[in-house]
């Protein structure tokens, strides 16, 4: 009995020194969260964040990821309520700069580092009124897989045109095997990875974007009408019942060697190089049609940005400051392949893949994501448009003229630049 | 005294009441007025705060992204509802009726019918997907091997004009045992008297379902399409499983229960910005939906019941 009384109070000794000592820790130390949508990277970014707690040992960081569909509703929800996360991954254009008007996050004007860094473009994604207010941490970039073993028993060439691609694709339908795996089940993967992978190289880079932007020209030009004829002509390369093919499913066929090639994104590298399969693989970039420059669809995904209401700003501000540098460029360049850092300096990949798909844009010249930038801020918005007239198309039931007219006449309901080619 | 004492019993049970009473006010009415009340406010904090009196059931109603929208949920729910009666209930009033009989190895078969309600909806969605999946589905090679060449890589989930039909199929095959089960406990609730005096009558065992058990389970019958009804219009999962949120393809598989999800909880991808006031208005339609719905139930049995 007197024992026990002796061992209990040795352990609450023990307890006490515990809580004290680790009160005396963090008192030194001030820990901030950050918040995410990529539940996928944890062990990756806290490697990241241990290279930056080596030089900070005064500030701890706890990568705390949301699940990515819910991320803006959680984020906004916990910003409303005062809960919000100090540091945060800012979804680029308009997402971010909605939460940036409204004063959620800290403007990071004369940040160090951030201009010197990073370019215009990569910048305007997380600026509003030239003011930025996250640092550009990820970015993504598109292409076309293809299944080297597949082209060399066919004796195919990367095709350098759009003509070729289609004659590449022809030449292995006749072989009876499925030139692309893209299905349009799960919608959305065929408006973001095939459409809008495509559609720079049929409209031109950020130059042509701007000027849809400001209504230079309408939505409708034939420019645009082009870029849809260009999903009508892949339409019966897609695998048979393609209306019924999920983006899973189209990995797998690709994977399982059913289809020799994928429009797709950087963010496959590693689910494909995870998945091992038992043939060599590659990317190319997507190519123009004759006599128009190959242009990428490189689209700026995430940047980081300070709580305006933290307590902890300049040690957020620290943290910041430090993603600016090249050495975490290189870091998170090694530890997520496919997620590209926007750091102008020049980085080299350790992934083989990863680094085949960063090649394909340098020299080129790039853009976002069409709609992103400008066509999200009303309804019915440039996503959903697309989206629509471009499944319509894949389907048949939309001519590429009809798809350009439709999200013209979607658009002029609210865009006010383009509102004067109104009929 | 004695009496005070009575009196007080006679109000006891009132008491008794209040802990059900609490809960019940706590997580059901007051949210559902709390909703009821959104439905009147517009704003894109936590909260909508800004209060814009009927605007939203305004835009539900005429404008046409939501009208369209709303429209083809109606449409596209009652096909579900349909497709839950005609084949879900009249499958479980056929296996009950046979497994009221004397039929060998009962219990297993019950076990059978009942064994897919036990499954979570998204398992079954899943497991059903991969089934009627155009490249390495069950389905399409069955056909196939049975010589139906046209149906090789049929995207059954991937057309308009058969998706919702697939997608009521797969919740009529999941929850055919509950009606089955149902009706089973109904058609055992019935004498055994009636159904002797109705065959020394020389009724043929057709006569004997269609005029005797029949009529006296309609009770019943209306339970499990009230059941069916609030269950299809609340329904969402099976479709989220299936399909997507956005009730692909082109909205053909777009129910009431994924209209509001899109509109009032997750937003659209991928800005995904909620829009609380229109969706909370959507919930209020359903409400009243349902409301009226049972209400006209409850009617139709309670006069029922005087009638006889």
């Amino acid at each position: 009995m007197r024992k026990q009384r002796r061992f209990s109070l040795l352990v609450l000794v023990v307890l006490v020194g515990v809580l004290l000592a680790s009160a005396l820790v963090s008192a030194e130390t001030v820990t901030l969260t950050l918040g995410s949508w990529r539940v996928d990277d944890v062990e990756q970014v806290n490697r990241l964040l241990d290279a930056f707690h080596k030089s900070h040992p005064d500030i701890r960081i706890r990568f705390n990821p949301t699940n990515p569909p819910d991320y803006n509703a959680v984020l906004r929800t916990q910003l409303t309520g005062g809960t919000g996360p100090d540091l945060m991954y800012v979804r680029s254009f308009k997402v971010g700069q909605d939460l940036f008007a409204e004063g959620y996050l800290e403007p990071l004007t004369g940040l160090e580092g951030l201009e010197e860094n990073f370019s215009v473009g990569s910048r305007a994604a997380w600026s509003l009124n030239d003011v930025p207010f996250a640092v550009p941490f990820m970015a993504v970039s598109h292409g076309i897989y293809y299944n080297v073993d597949l082209f060399k028993k066919h004796n195919l060439e990367i095709p350098q045109t759009w003509e070729e691609l289609l004659q590449v694709a022809e030449t292995l339908k006749a072989a009876g095997v499925i030139p692309f795996s893209n299905g349009s089940k799960d919608e959305w993967d065929m408006n973001e990875i095939v459409f809008m992978n495509l559609l720079p190289n049929f409209i031109g880079g950020r130059e042509a974007r701007l000027e849809y932007e400001t209504g230079e020209v309408p939505f409708n030009d034939a420019k645009m009408v082009s870029a849809f004829k260009a999903l009508q002509d892949i339409a019966p390369y897609l695998p048979p019942g393609q209306e019924g093919v999920s983006y899973y499913d189209a990995q797998q066929l690709f994977l399982l060697g059913r289809a020799a090639m994928f429009f797709g994104g950087s963010w496959d590298v590693a689910f494909f190089v995870s998945s091992e399969p038992d043939f060599e693989w590659s990317v190319f970039a997507t190519p123009a049609p004759e006599g128009r420059p190959t242009v990428v669809t490189f689209h700026p995904d995430a940047g980081l940005g300070l709580n305006s209401a933290s307590p902890h700003k300049e040690a957020g501000l620290k943290f910041l400051t430090w993603l600016t540098t090249v050495e975490a460029a290189q870091i998170l360049a090694d530890e997520i392949p496919g997620f590209y850092p926007l750091n102008q300096t020049s980085i080299t990949l350790q992934d083989k893949h990863a680094n085949d798909f960063y090649a394909l844009h340098e020299g080129k010249d790039v853009d976002a994501r069409f709609v992103w930038p400008e066509l999200q801020s009303g309804d019915p918005d440039g996503y959903l448009l697309t989206q629509t007239a471009a499944l319509a198309v894949v389907k048949g039931s939309m001519t590429p003229e009809e798809a350009a007219d439709y999200l013209q006449e979607g658009l002029e309901t609210w865009f006010t630049p383009t509102q004067k080619f109104k009929k | 005294m004695a009496q005070a004492k009575r009196r007080f019993r006679k109000d006891h049970w009132f008491f008794f009441t209040i802990p059900a009473l609490v809960i019940y006010v706590w997580f059901m009415a007051f949210p559902l007025f709390n909703s009821m009340r959104m439905s009147f406010y517009q704003g894109t904090g936590l909260i909508p705060t800004q209060f814009v009196g009927l605007q939203n059931y305004v835009e539900l109603f005429t404008n046409p992204l939501f009208r369209d929208r709303l429209l083809g949920a109606l449409k596209n729910t009652c096909i579900l509802f349909a497709i839950c009666m005609g084949i879900q209930n009249t499958l479980g009033l056929l296996f009950a009726n046979i497994l009221a009989g004397r039929l060998k190895g009962r219990s297993v078969f019950r076990t059978i019918i009942f064994l897919p309600a036990t499954m979570s909806v998204l398992v079954t969605g899943f497991l059903w997907k991969l089934i009627l999946n155009p490249h390495w589905g069950a389905v399409n090679q069955i056909l196939v091997r049975f010589g139906l060449k046209q149906f090789e890589g049929y995207p059954w989930l991937g057309k308009p004009e058969t998706a919702m039909i697939m997608v009521g199929l797969v919740t009529a095959w999941q929850w055919v045992g509950i009606p089955t089960m149902i009706f089973l406990a109904g058609f055992q609730g019935i004498s055994e008297d009636v159904l002797e005096a109705a065959s020394i009558d020389g009724a043929s065992a057709l006569q004997i379902f269609w005029k005797v058990k029949l009529p006296l389970l309609t009770p019943v019958i209306g339970l499990v399409a009230v059941m069916t009804f609030v269950g299809n219009f609340n329904a969402f999962d099976i479709v989220f499983a299936m399909t997507n949120a956005r009730g692909a393809p082109e909205y053909s598989t777009d129910i009431m229960g994924t209209l509001f999800y899109r509109i009032g909880i997750a937003g659209q991808h991928p800005v995904a910005q909620p829009n609380m006031g229109v969706g909370a208005s959507i919930a209020t339609v359903i409400f009243f939906i349902l409301f009226l719905g049972v209400s006209m139930w409850m009617y139709l049995r309670e006069r029922g019941s005087r009638v006889q």
